[in-house]
């Protein structure tokens, strides 16, 4: 049975996730909260702390917010590895 | 804890409460007829009021203690988890009215199908709820 028709930007917990990122880093030497971050960016401060610990891939749009609100590149936030 | 993770204890809650008491109900009703009941509508009258009124009085309470968020759109994590949460729903109300169906024509008995559609209904509706609240809490 497949698991879900939805897009699987919700991580299967225990399985690597190819998308990594600095958000923690870069929250925490900008000085914000995740209730910021979130705040700032548009989404809850649950999806903020599920996309720090790569258990959701945020959206390119979201993507590009989180970058913008550290001054940074998509590419300085985000990294992917091929698996 | 989100606002619609609160949401969905409510009425993962008030679903497994008011439902828990109808078929209860139904149970002793049949007991003492000698046969499955047949479904009455005051019955259902009362398990869909008594289920609106704990949904509101619940949605109300959470609101009360965080507005900002009661009133804050779904994001886009929290639209997949219903997505899903949505998908794991409809495959089990599926099943259940192929499986009340083939009861039907087992035993042609109309007031076991009403029970039959009427359960894989409410116990689609708790999958979803219940979905939900794992999703929020795992992914």
């Amino acid at each position: 049975m497949p698991d879900c028709a939805v897009p699987d930007a919700l991580n299967t917990v225990g399985k690597k996730h190819p998308i990594d990122n600095q958000i923690a880093n870069l929250r925490k030497a900008h000085g914000l909260t995740q209730a910021a971050l979130a705040d700032a960016v548009g989404v809850t401060r649950q999806t903020i702390i599920a996309i720090e610990q790569n258990r959701y891939s945020p959206s390119l749009e979201t993507a590009f917010r989180i970058a913008r609100e550290f001054s940074r590149t998509v590419d300085e936030v985000f990294d992917w590895t091929e698996t | 804890m989100p606002f619609h993770e609160k949401s969905a204890w409510i009425m993962t809650t008030a679903l497994l409460g008011t439902s828990g008491m109808y078929f209860a109900v139904i149970v002793s009703l049949s007991n003492k007829l000698g046969q499955l009941a047949p479904p009455l509508l005051p019955l259902i009258v009362i398990y869909t009021v008594a289920l609106i009124v704990i949904a509101v009085v619940g949605h109300l309470l959470i609101a009360l203690f965080s507005p900002k968020d009661a009133n804050a759109p779904l994001d886009e994590r929290e639209r997949l988890i219903h997505q899903r949460a949505g998908h794991w729903s409809g495959l089990v109300i599926g099943a259940g009215v192929i499986f009340s169906l083939a009861l039907y024509l087992f035993t042609y008995n109309g007031h076991l199908l009403f029970y039959a559609v009427f359960a894989s209904l409410i116990v689609s509706t708790i999958v979803e709820y219940a979905c939900q609240i794992v999703l929020y809490r795992t992914r």
